[in-house]
């Protein structure tokens, strides 16, 4: 117990829109999208209320207390070894039915706990009435309804949480059929001195009963070889009333209690077909579908394009002035150089990034927030088994298309290590923003748009080719696509704003810092005249192999930092502004420089997390296989304009 | 509309004509009557709120023998399965008089 900041955790099932009430409350600090798994991993923040402090905690969705997911664990460390002062069950209301069985689990616990029903809105919408004051009587919780993403029931919530931590309100587990609760208290009975309980021992008696590999059975079993029988023996006998396994008894058991509170305090009026649900049957309609999904990507990066080319040309021109002025006015000094720099740096972010970035991120929040990442996951679930995985990764490579770094965290959701080691491995060759950026300034700025169709198009066909050969190194089954699909919804504007506002922040103070830095130091590396050094060394590689300009080494290394840092040193080092560049390189050297630079090494922020989630060996393998697929497709290119 | 004698799948499907989720015509209700597969997958589909004696109806099946797309009319949600998992799971249909 904490008295001075109480702990406050949000538990609930995956997609109930936890999040979207912690950052109501919190302000915004947790991701959020319409897709199930979107929270791998906890956040914290501090909430003055009323002039006390309390920890509020967000964590990822579960669908049980008997985790199957990497990041549902994170739920039972917080839940069990945490010990919380209060649980906020969130609950998505639409869902009543089946997301009662988690409640049901919780009370189990008997912490104290307060329901809260999120997304009255779609819950009203589909005909539900659910009388919250009925169900506050059958839970023996208080039940508070809210409408996250619109911040409704924040304020309820927070009073409930007051009262519920000042008056110490406990609740009771609600009770199973007599004969299974007989077994339970009999098991319950013979749990010996030792045994480490958790929560209490009616709960860890069904968790024994229950789980199938407790972290406690393997060594507390061993020692105790006479409670294994015994457990053994109840398992049975809990086996024997159904004709199941005892685990299934016990989840009917729960899945009983829901449905009849469901049925008791939340009635139905036949809802009429929503035009939404005739436009979901059309999107996931199996030819119509796959016509539509084309049609959004194809959509989504020419309307960035679109968008971004001439607001590029546009804001390009007064850095351009800028840097013209400060070499007038200063000559070849190193204050000029400097200046330079940092002009480039801080244009190159305004100028070159924003005007990509910005519509990228507004469209990403779009189609996470619709709900559409489940979608496509399903539709392309078979074409995934083509190379080796399933539908399941399809969301993570579109997270991969805004930036790796939340891609690869959210391939926690995958089930299978196989799966998820691939995944980790392909997701560093999905043109992210910064690398959008760069294709979309080069290639289709100065080659066309068609060029950059044609280069998205390899670059997926590349991961196709690299999934198949690294899914018959790392053979495995795979278990198969089980997937929750939610329900389609209107983004909400402010939600998009909010999210875009974030990730840009974080942007500005991660990321440009790093572009405009690298600019300065390259500007000082070529006043001491360094990068010519380094250009010669890296010469056999990059002008030798690749067959470009030998000033281009410095750029390409620095590359690994930020990807459009390459792109912004590039004008540097070659020495000319945007719209001369095809006067010192050729399409062929064009299209090389953009290939290595998007494939030849994860940034430094993606290698770190893959580091960090997958170990050194998995961060060394990736490095070294973006490597050779960089200079084996660069080579595929030369070859190819050998040959044309 | 729930009865537990109806649970005890085992019986129940030696009379009533059962059939593999993957077969179910789409727009029918069906009622689970056993999940086949290791205790993993049973308890994942558990924990998703599919139980024996749930009603499901198909609503839908992705491109070129793709996943399915299952509604749960008991707890009324949406869950995508792949084929290999809905080949073990085992429906019946849900004659008129309930
Ligand atoms: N209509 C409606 N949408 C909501 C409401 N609350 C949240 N959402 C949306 O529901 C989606 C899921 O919300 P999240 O907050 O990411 O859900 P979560 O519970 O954190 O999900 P996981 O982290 O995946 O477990 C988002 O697209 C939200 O914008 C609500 O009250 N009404
Ligand atoms: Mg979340």
């Amino acid at each position: 117990m904490n008295d001075n900041k109480p702990v406050i955790v949000f538990v609930g099932q995956p997609n109930c829109g936890k999040s979207t009430l912690f950052n109501a409350i919190a302000g915004f600090k947790a991701q959020t999208s319409n897709f199930p798994g979107t929270t791998v991993t906890h956040a914290h923040s501090e909430v003055l209320w009323q002039g006390k402090v309390y920890t509020i905690v967000d964590l990822p969705g579960t669908y049980s207390l008997t985790p199957h997911e990497p990041q549902e664990k994170v739920v039972l460390t917080h839940v069990f070894q945490e010990k919380p002062d209060l649980i906020v069950n969130v609950v998505d209301a639409s869902l009543l039915c089946r997301s009662l069985e988690l409640t049901v689990e919780l009370l189990e616990l008997e912490y104290p706990m307060i329901v809260v029903l999120n997304m009255m809105d779609l819950a009203e919408k589909k005909g539900m009435s659910i009388e919250a004051e009925e169900l506050e009587k059958k839970l023996g919780v208080p039940v508070i309804k809210s409408i996250a993403v619109r911040g409704l029931g924040t304020t309820e919530l927070m009073n409930s949480v007051e009262k519920v931590l000042n008056e110490k309100i406990k609740p009771q587990a609600l009770k199973f059929s007599p004969e299974v609760e007989k077994r339970i208290k009999k098991l319950q009975d013979l749990l010996p001195e030792d045994f480490p309980v958790v929560a209490n021992k009616r709960f860890t008696a069904i968790k024994a009963i229950e789980a199938e590999a407790l972290a406690v059975d393997k060594f507390f079993l061993e020692n105790n070889p006479e409670f294994k029988t015994q457990l053994d023996q109840i398992r049975q006998e809990i086996s024997a009333l159904r004709e199941f396994p005892a685990y299934e008894v016990i989840a009917a058991e729960r899945h009983h209690l829901a449905l009849k509170i469901f049925e008791e305090c939340c009635r139905v009026r036949h809802a009429r077909v929503r035009a939404a649900e005739k436009f979901d049957n059309l999107i996931m309609h199996p030819v119509f579908g796959l016509f539509f999904l084309v049609l959004i990507f194809a959509g989504m990066f020419y309307l960035i394009f679109k968008v971004g080319s001439p607001l590029e040309a546009w804001l390009l021109k007064p850095w351009e002035a800028i840097k013209l002025a400060i070499e007038n006015r200063f000559g070849q000094s190193l204050l000029a150089e400097l200046l330079s720099g940092l002009v480039q740096g801080i244009g190159g972010g305004v100028a070159i990034v924003f005007p990509y970035f910005i519509p990228l991120l507004l469209l990403m929040g779009l189609l996470e927030d619709s709900g559409y990442l489940a979608r496509a996951a399903f539709l392309l679930d078979t074409f995934m088994h083509y190379i080796g995985l399933h539908g399941k990764s399809v969301p993570l490579f579109i997270l991969g298309f805004g930036c790796n770094v939340p891609a690869i965290m959210a391939t926690r959701i995958l089930e299978s290590r196989r799966d998820r080691l691939i995944t980790v491995l392909l997701i560093p060759f999905i043109p992210c923003a910064a690398r959008t950026t760069i294709i979309l300034a080069l290639v289709a700025f100065l080659l066309g748009p068609w060029w950059a169709v044609g280069f998205y198009f390899f670059n997926l066909l590349v991961i196709a080719v690299l999934s198949s050969i690294l899914s018959r190194i790392f053979k495995f089954s795979s278990p198969g696509l089980i997937l929750e699909i939610p329900s389609l919804k209107w983004p909400a504007f402010k939600n998009i704003m909010k999210k875009t506002y974030f990730n840009l922040a974080e942007f500005v103070r991660f990321a440009w810092p790093i572009l405009i830095g690298g600019s300065v130091l390259l500007s000082l590396l070529s006043f001491m005249k360094f990068d010519r050094l380094m250009n010669d060394l890296l010469s056999p590689f990059v002008s030798g192999l690749l067959g470009l300009p030998q000033s281009l080494g410095v750029t390409l290394v620095f590359g690994f930092l930020r990807k459009e840092l390459s792109l912004l040193m590039m004008f540097q080092a070659l020495g000319v502004n945007y719209a001369n560049l095809l006067s010192v390189l050729n399409q062929e050297q064009l299209l090389i420089f953009v290939v290595f630079v998007n494939f030849f090494i994860p940034c430094l922020s993606t290698l770190a997390i893959i580091w960090k989630e997958m170990g050194r060996k998995v961060a060394l393998l990736s490095v070294l296989l973006n490597l050779s697929v960089a200079v084996v497709v660069s080579l595929l290119i030369r070859l190819a304009a050998l040959i044309f | 509309m729930f009865h537990k004698s109806n649970v005890k799948g085992s019986k129940l499907s030696n009379q009533a004509p059962t059939c593999l989720l993957s077969e179910m015509p789409q727009g029918e209700a069906f009622r689970i009557v056993e999940i086949r597969g290791g205790p993993g997958l049973q308890r994942r589909l558990l924990a998703l709120g599919f139980h024996r004696g749930d009603l499901l109806v198909l609503d839908g099946e992705a491109p070129i023998r793709g996943p399915l797309l299952v509604r749960n009319l008991t707890t009324d949600t949406r869950v995508a399965l792949g084929r290999g998992i809905a080949n073990k799971i085992i429906v019946e249909p849900v004659r008129n008089n309930e």
